[in-house]
């Protein structure tokens, strides 16, 4: 099976993980994307509701498995066909919390100049941490489908 | 013998835009969920980036349900809506 391997800087990421984990405790009740379905289906999104909690505290689990003792030892994360994909759902899930909450007050345009830059002075210190978190797990996302792209499942097995 | 015809009810997914998920992970999932190449998920994302909105599907209700779900779960917005062509 196809494992990547990556080595982070512990002094980088592990102060990131305490406020990813906070954020992810509040996606256990919430929807990182709201149902848009019509009030006529009312019925069907609390069903869909239930089971779409459920489908995205199961992928920030598989997450945070990723940092573990070998992580905290060695710096070291490893992906592989099995992480990918709930990796790459909880990352996705994670930025649009932080989005919606902590990042609430930046603007678009100028949001896509800091990601653009990876500069962050402008902001006040929570909000550079919370930056920091929404830039690190995009390059999560990078990374897995750079490397692991699940489309090309078929294509390396 | 009397054969009955039921007409059902046509309905279209329809992908809605965001502007913080990454473009290569809205064109990798529409590719995994609806089988569409590159070229097809391409067009679709960037219909909905400058349009808001995308029908990435249509036909019966009971399929599209399942495709708008899917979305969700991969944290893509969609509804549904009736097909008034149909």
């Amino acid at each position: 099976m196809k494992r990547v391997e990556v080595r982070l800087s512990i002094p980088a990421v592990a102060p990131l993980l305490d406020l990813i984990k906070a954020v992810s405790d509040e996606l256990h009740s919430t929807l990182a994307v709201p149902l848009a379905l019509s009030d006529s289906d009312a019925e069907l999104a609390s069903v869909w509701g239930e089971d779409l909690l459920e489908s995205q505290r199961e992928d920030c689990d598989r997450l945070f498995s990723l940092f573990d003792q070998e992580f905290f030892t060695e710096g070291v994360v490893a992906f592989d066909r099995d992480n990918a994909e709930p990796v790459l759902r909880a990352c996705a899930a994670l930025r649009l919390r932080f989005r919606a909450t902590r990042l609430v007050n930046i603007p678009d345009d100028t949001l896509e100049a800091l990601e653009a830059s990876s500069t962050m002075g402008e902001l006040d210190v929570e909000a550079q941490k919370a930056f920091a978190c929404f830039m690190f797990l995009d390059e999560l996302q990078k990374i897995i489908l750079k490397y692991l792209d699940p489309m090309a499942v078929e294509e390396d097995e | 013998m009397s054969v009955e015809v039921e007409k059902k009810a046509i309905w279209r997914v329809v992908f809605l835009n965001d502007a913080v998920t990454r473009m290569s992970y809205a064109v990798m999932v529409l590719r995994k969920l609806f089988g569409f190449d590159e070229q097809t998920a391409t067009k679709h994302m960037l219909e909905a980036h400058e349009n808001g909105r995308s029908v990435v599907w249509v036909g019966l209700r009971e399929n599209a349900e399942a495709y708008a779900f899917s979305l969700q779960q991969w944290h893509l917005s969609a509804t549904l809506e009736p097909d008034e062509e149909s």
